[in-house]
C-alpha cells in the first residue's frame, strides 16, 4: 500500500480502497481465536492483508515501466480507481530486485530434476509460500514448465478472505483459469488445481495455527520431496515464536527441506527506527524489526529451527551481485534512478535469507 | 508590493497561491533571473543550502533555523521541487523572496529544475492536482530555465567572530537547530600544516610554500588570521570535464531544459567520489569526479572550496578532499523515510576591508571572473558554521500537515 503512487495525494484520496481498507474484514476461520498476546486484533490482522494490495500494485507498477515480465500481475490489480498507480524508480528497481532474487532461487532449486539422495530422478518438487496473497508465481511456474523439469507441487497459505478471493480472480481470467485447470473447491476456502505438469493447492487459513504441535493437516502437503518454504514479507509480521513454529512445522515434518525469507531488517541506524515509526503510524508492526540484527543470531536461530546451511545478502548486494552487467545496463535505461543514496540505504535493510537441509538443494551451493 | 508580500504570507501558510499570480510571479522572476549570469557572485555574510525537495515544513524549519529573509542572506542550490508534497508551495515561496529581496535570495539550478525529471519524481502531478491543469507546472518549468547554473561567494571570512579574529581560531563549527555548539574544530596552524609538507615533501615537484596546483589543502592555513579567503564555488551538482575554468560556465548557453549530457548536464548532475580522475556516475548522467580534478580546480580557479549538494548525507553536510569539496544536505528525513539530518553551511562576512567585491544581480557577460586578483599560494578556507537540524514535528506551526507516507516492501 503506501504511497506515494505518484500523485501521492491523488492516489490516496481518489483511490477509495487502495489501502488495503476495502478487504478488512478478512480474517481466517479460527485466526486469532485463543492465540493469545500475540494477536494484536482483527485491525492489525486486516492491515497485514492490505500489505498484499501494495506489494501486488507495487509488482504492476514494476510490470508496467518494463522491469519485470509478468502477464498476469495486471489481474490482481483493482483498476476502479483510475489508472493503475506508478511507484518511484527507487520501488521500481526494488520490487525488480526481489523478484529476481527469489527467481533465482526457485529457478535453481527446480532445475535440478536428476539427481537424488540414492542416484534414482526426482521427479517432484514442492513450494510452499506462505502468505502467498496475490503472488503471481504459480501462475509464471506452471505455464514455464518445461521438460527437463520437475513436476511442481505448489501450496500458498493465507488468510482464508485472500484465498478465497485468488479463486474468484482465477475463475473470471481466462488466462489463469486455462494455467490453474482442473480445479475443485471445497466448501471451505481451499482450493486446488491439477495443471498437467502438477498439483496446485491454496489454503485459505491463518498461518499462526502451524506449529510443531498442530494436528493440521495441509491437504496435499507431501513430506517425501524437496520442499521450498517460501515467506516473501510474512513470517516478519509475526512474533518470534509464532514464525518459529510456523517454520518447525514443516521441518518437524519433511527432511529435506529449505527456506527464502526475504523481510526488512533493523541495523540500528536511523533508517530502520525511522521504518519502524513510519510503518507503526501505518498500524504494520513487524517484530523481527524491533531488533538491531544480528546475522550470526540469524543462522543460529535457523540452525534450531533444522535447517543446516545459512545464507543472507541484502538486496543492495543482490543487485550488485547477481544482476549480470547487461541486465543492470537494461533496467537502468527504463527510467534512470536519481535516488542513488537512497536506494544504498532503503536496498541496505532489506535481506533475502535462504537456508537448507538435506537434497535437493544442490545448485544453491553455488550460490552466494 | 502588497500582492507580492500577500503572497508570501499565504505561501508561508503552506497555501497554494490563484494561478494568475503564479503567471505574474513567474514572469515577474523571469524578467530578474534573465539579467544575472550563469554564475551569480555573491558577497559574504551568506547561508549555503541544499536540496529541499518539496518539503515545505522543513524549509520553515530551515528559516526558523538560519534566519528569516530578508535579515539572513540565502543562497540555494537547486532541488526546490519532487519527492516532497509541497514541491509547489516550496518552489513559489522562494520565488516570492526572490523577486521581493533579489539581493538577499540567490536560487541556482538543480538537476531537478527540469521538465523530464518533474514528471517522474512528482511536481508535475503535484501541479495537476492543484491546479487541475499543467499550466502552473508550465510557468514554473519556464522559470527553472533561467535559473543561474552556479555561484561564486566572495568576501567569506577566515573567521567565524568579526571584529575579533585573532581570538578565534574556529575554522569549522557545529550547532544544533537551538544554536548550541555541537562540535568545534580548530583551523590547523602554520607548524601543523608546515609538518604536513615536510611529510609529504618527497612526493612533491617542488618544495616551494606556495606549492603545486593541488597542493593547497584548503584546511591548512599558510596565511594571518583575517586575511579574506579564496572564493567559494556553489553549484548543484559538481564539475564536468568540459570545464576548467569557471568562466567556461559563463559561456554556456542556459536558458534551456537540461540536457542529457554536456557542461551544463555535468554541472547538475556529477558526484564526487573517493576516485582519481573522472568515472561514470551511476546516475546514469553526469560523472563522478575525485580529488585530484578538484584540488587542480579550485587551484587554477582561486577557489578555497565547492559547495554543493546532489546527494544525500545522512549528517546533514560532509567534507572530503581536505575540506576542499562540501555537500550540503537540507532536506531533513528525507522522503519522510531516510531518517537523515540536515544542515545549511554559514559563511560569516571578512571584515578587514580587503576582498570585498560589489555584488549585483546583474553581472551579464561579465568575463574577467569573480575573482580579481591571483596571489598564487593556497588561499584560507573559509571559516564554516554548519547549522544541522531536524524534520519539522507535524501539526507543528497550524499549517495543513498530511501525515507522510512512506513507501516501502511490503
Amino acid at each position: 500500500m503506501s504511497a506515494p503512487s505518484i500523485p501521492n495525494l491523488l492516489s490516496l484520496r481518489g483511490r477509495g480502497g487502495g489501502r488495503g481498507r476495502s478487504r478488512g474484514r478478512g480474517q481466517g476461520p479460527g485466526g486469532g481465536s485463543g492465540s493469545g498476546p500475540e494477536s494484536r486484533g482483527k485491525a492489525h490482522d486486516a492491515t497485514i492483508q492490505g500489505t498484499d494490495t501494495d506489494a501486488a500494485v507495487s509488482r504492476l507498477s514494476a510490470v508496467d515501466m518494463g522491469y519485470l515480465s509478468d502477464p498476469y500481475a495486471r489481474y490482481f490489480v483493482s483498476n476502479l480507481g483510475g489508472p493503475p498507480a506508478r511507484r518511484f524508480p527507487i520501488i521500481n528497481r526494488g520490487t525488480y530486485t526481489r523478484t529476481a532474487a527469489i527467481d533465482h532461487l526457485v529457478h535453481s532449486f527446480l532445475s535440478e530434476a536428476t539427481e537424488g539422495a540414492q542416484g534414482q530422478a526426482v521427479a517432484t518438487k514442492q513450494i510452499v509460500s506462505l502468505g502467498a496473497g496475490t503472488d503471481t508465481r504459480p501462475f509464471r511456474l506452471f505455464s514455464q514448465q518445461q521438460q527437463g523439469r520437475p513436476n511442481l507441487v505448489y501450496h500458498e497459505i493465507d488468510f482464508s478472505v485472500t484465498s478465497a478471493k485468488k479463486l474468484k480472480t482465477v475463475e473470471g481470467v481466462p488466462s489463469l483459469a486455462s494455467i490453474l485447470s482442473n480445479r475443485s473447491t471445497g466448501e471451505t476456502s481451499d482450493w486446488s488445481s491439477k495443471p498437467p505438469n502438477g498439483e496446485y493447492y491454496c489454503h485459505g487459513l491463518d498461518i499462526r495455527q502451524l506449529s510443531p504441535a498442530s494436528t493440521k493437516t495441509l491437504p496435499g502437503l507431501r513430506t517425501d520431496i524437496p520442499t521450498l518454504i517460501l515467506s516473501e514479507c510474512c513470517l516478519c509480521y509475526l512474533s518470534r515464536e509464532e514464525s518459529d513454529g510456523v517454520l518447525e512445522y514443516f521441518t518437524s515434518r519433511i527432511p529435506n527441506a529449505a527456506v527464502v525469507i526475504y523481510e526488512p531488517v533493523h541495523l540500528g541506524d536511523p533508517f530502520s527506527d525511522t521504518m519502524v515509526s513510519n510503518l507503526a503510524a501505518r498500524n504494520i508492526h513487524m517484530p523481527n524489526l524491533e531488533r538491531r540484527r544480528n546475522e550470526a543470531d540469524e543462522a543460529a536461530r535457523l540452525k534450531r529451527i533444522g535447517f543446516e546451511t545459512t545464507r543472507q545478502l541484502t538486496i543492495d548486494r543482490i543487485w550488485s551481485k547477481w544482476v549480470n552487467a547487461e541486465e543492470k545496463e537494461r533496467v537502468d535505461r527504463l527510467e534512470g534512478l536519481d535516488e542513488v543514496e537512497e536506494w544504498q540505504l532503503l536496498a541496505g535493510h532489506y535481506m533475502v535469507i535462504w537456508s537448507f537441509r538435506g537434497d535437493g538443494f544442490e545448485e544453491w551451493s553455488a550460490i552466494d | 508590493m502588497s500582492d507580492l508580500d500577500k503572497a508570501i504570507a499565504q505561501l508561508r501558510s503552506c497555501r497554494p497561491i490563484p494561478e494568475d499570480q503564479v503567471r505574474e510571479l513567474c514572469h515577474r522572476a523571469r524578467e530578474l533571473l534573465i539579467e544575472e549570469g550563469n554564475v551569480v557572485t555573491v558577497t559574504a555574510p551568506v547561508t549555503i543550502c541544499g536540496d529541499i525537495h518539496g518539503q515545505f515544513h522543513d524549509l520553515m524549519e530551515l528559516f526558523r533555523v538560519g534566519g528569516d529573509v530578508p535579515d539572513t542572506n540565502y543562497l540555494f542550490m537547486g532541488d526546490f521541487v519532487d519527492r516532497g508534497f509541497y514541491s509547489l508551495e516550496s518552489f513559489l515561496l522562494l520565488l516570492c523572496l526572490k523577486v521581493r529581496y533579489p539581493d538577499r535570495m540567490t536560487l541556482i539550478r538543480g538537476n531537478h529544475e527540469s521538465r523530464q525529471i518533474t514528471t517522474v519524481y512528482g511536481f508535475y502531478d503535484e501541479c495537476l492536482r492543484k491546479y487541475g491543469s499543467a499550466n502552473v507546472w508550465r510557468y514554473c518549468c519556464d522559470v527553472f530555465d533561467y535559473l543561474a547554473l552556479g555561484a561564486i561567494v566572495l568576501g567569506a571570512s577566515s573567521t567565524l567572530s568579526p571584529g575579533m579574529p585573532e581570538d578565534d581560531d574556529t575554522e569549522i563549527e557545529v550547532c544544533d537547530q537551538a544554536g548550541s555548539i555541537i562540535s568545534r574544530f580548530p583551523r590547523q596552524r602554520a607548524n601543523q600544516s608546515a609538518s604536513q609538507e615536510k611529510l609529504e615533501a618527497p612526493n612533491k615537484s617542488t618544495a616551494d610554500k606556495t606549492g603545486p596546483p593541488g597542493s593547497g589543502a584548503s584546511g591548512s592555513s599558510s596565511g594571518s588570521v583575517g586575511n579574506p579567503t579564496g572564493a567559494i564555488l556553489c553549484v548543484h551538482g559538481g564539475l564536468s570535464p568540459l570545464v576548467d575554468t569557471v568562466d567556461k560556465i559563463r559561456l554556456i548557453d542556459r536558458k534551456q531544459e537540461v540536457p542529457h549530457e554536456g557542461a551544463m548536464c555535468d554541472l547538475l548532475w556529477s558526484d564526487p567520489d573517493e576516485i582519481d580522475g573522472w568515472g561514470l556516475s551511476p546516475r546514469g548522467a553526469g560523472f563522478l569526479f575525485g580529488a585530484d580534478i578538484v584540488k587542480v580546480f579550485n587551484h587554477r580557479n582561486d577557489l578555497s572550496l565547492i559547495a554543493r549538494a546532489h546527494q544525500l548525507v545522512m549528517e546533514g553536510f560532509k567534507e572530503m578532499f581536505d575540506a576542499s569539496i562540501v555537500t550540503v544536505w537540507s532536506a531533513p528525513n528525507y522522503c519522510y523515510r531516510c531518517g537523515n539530518v540536515a544542515a545549511v553551511l554559514e559563511l560569516t562576512e571578512d571584515e578587514s576591508g580587503t576582498g570585498i567585491f560589489q555584488r549585483t544581480n546583474g553581472d551579464v557577460g561579465r568575463s574577467s571572473g569573480a575573482v580579481i586578483e591571483s596571489r598564487g599560494g593556497p588561499k584560507n578556507g573559509p571559516a564554516r558554521r554548519y547549522r544541522v537540524f531536524q524534520a519539522a514535528p507535524q501539526d507543528s506551526r497550524g499549517m495543513p500537515a498530511k501525515k507522510p507516507v512512506a513507501d516501502y516492501f511490503l
